[in-house]
């Protein structure tokens, strides 16, 4: 492992081993057990975690109660929550299909289409229509 | 609709169906959070007020660390429970769990906010002005205040989209694909924000 390689482990993963992917690990040991350059990058990263971990900032306590008051207050005067519409609905009877890829998606829509192209009547259906339509014997022309 | 609107409404209990009513109040406690959220959609208000009790703090939170300043993290946090609470209806657990769901409204609020502010570096200026006079308390405490608030203002320098990615990487019981769907972006995507934002605040914090 190079120290340029090491830096981008640090900047990505954060300075603890564990958080490391571990085929990075023992690379990533040997470097700093032999590199003064490779410990000092360790411990710039050691100390942006620290100063992020204790310096980042936190609600308070009284801002938390705040929140929870105002938002029971305006929830009990809200209306409920409205039920989901028909493209929620129609999307949500489509998501099955969805890990298939849009694809199965076009599928689908292709077949309904077909489907409701052949369902328009045919004459085709019926071999001898023509037949019927020739007149026969009996018929005065 | 107007019409609509204008009729009284039924009583809360009414609201959901009696096939799938919470036996008693234990029972919201002790409930999931797919489950509040499914009683939640279907008018329960109290479902609903046990959710904002478990996550309403992080919620606050993860907006705070976005931006910056605590009132308007306020704001942010509340207007992302009342949608949370207007759209639950349309919640699919089979797409997301609600912390990711709920934590997604917040940080999409939070960064809208912060793109919208007419000047970016506000919660380095409001940390800084929150600054304790240093010949008012010990001597470590202005050292410690001084250095929060030279990291706030590193913070606030940060693109918004690396900022939210701190906030969720600091977040405690947080893993990082949760991280990750809470972004909407892949691990990787989440680790190439994490490492841009390390990079630029070292550059920023080092003297």
């Amino acid at each position: 492992m190079t120290h340029g390689k090491l830096a981008r482990l640090l900047d990505t993963h954060g300075p603890r081993p564990e958080r490391w992917p571990p085929a990075d690990r023992q690379a990533a040991a040997t470097l700093l057990a032999a590199s003064a350059e490779a410990r000092a990058m360790l411990a710039e990263a050691r100390r942006l975690e620290d100063r992020l971990g204790a310096g980042l900032p936190q609600p308070a306590p009284a801002s938390v109660a705040r929140l929870k008051a105002a938002v029971a207050r305006e929830i009990a005067r809200s209306p409920l929550p409205a039920p989901p519409g028909r493209w929620s609905r129609l999307l949500a009877a489509l998501r099955p299909a969805a890990p298939a890829g849009w694809g199965a998606l076009a599928a689908m829509a292709c077949c309904a289409l077909w489907l409701g192209l052949a369902a328009s009547p045919s004459r085709v259906g019926d071999p001898l229509a023509p037949l019927q339509t020739l007149p026969i014997a009996e018929d005065s022309l | 609709m107007p019409i609509l609107l204008a009729l009284p409404r039924l009583p809360l209990a009414a609201a959901v169906p009696a096939t799938d009513r919470p036996a008693g109040l234990m029972a919201r406690e002790t409930a999931s959070d797919a489950d509040l959220m499914r009683w939640s959609a279907a008018g329960d208000r109290a479902a609903f007020a046990v959710l904002v009790e478990r996550h309403g703090e992080r919620a606050l939170r993860i907006a705070l660390r976005v931006l910056g300043d605590p009132a308007e993290a306020e704001e942010v946090a509340q207007e992302a429970l009342l949608r949370a609470w207007q759209a639950a209806g349309r919640f699919d657990p089979s797409r997301a769990q609600v912390t990711t769901w709920l934590h997604r409204i917040v940080l999409n609020l939070a960064i809208d906010r912060t793109r919208r502010r007419a000047s970016a570096p506000q919660a380095g200026e409001a940390a800084l002005a929150a600054l304790p006079d240093p010949a008012s308390g010990p001597e470590a405490a202005a050292v410690e205040a001084e250095e929060r608030a030279a990291l706030a203002a590193a913070l606030a320098q940060l693109p918004a989209r690396q900022r939210a990615a701190i906030a969720l990487a600091y977040e405690e019981g947080l893993s990082g694909a949760e991280a990750a769907a809470v972004l909407d972006v892949s691990e990787r995507a989440l680790e190439g924000l994490l490492r841009r934002a390390r990079l630029m605040l070292r550059r920023l914090l080092t003297p």
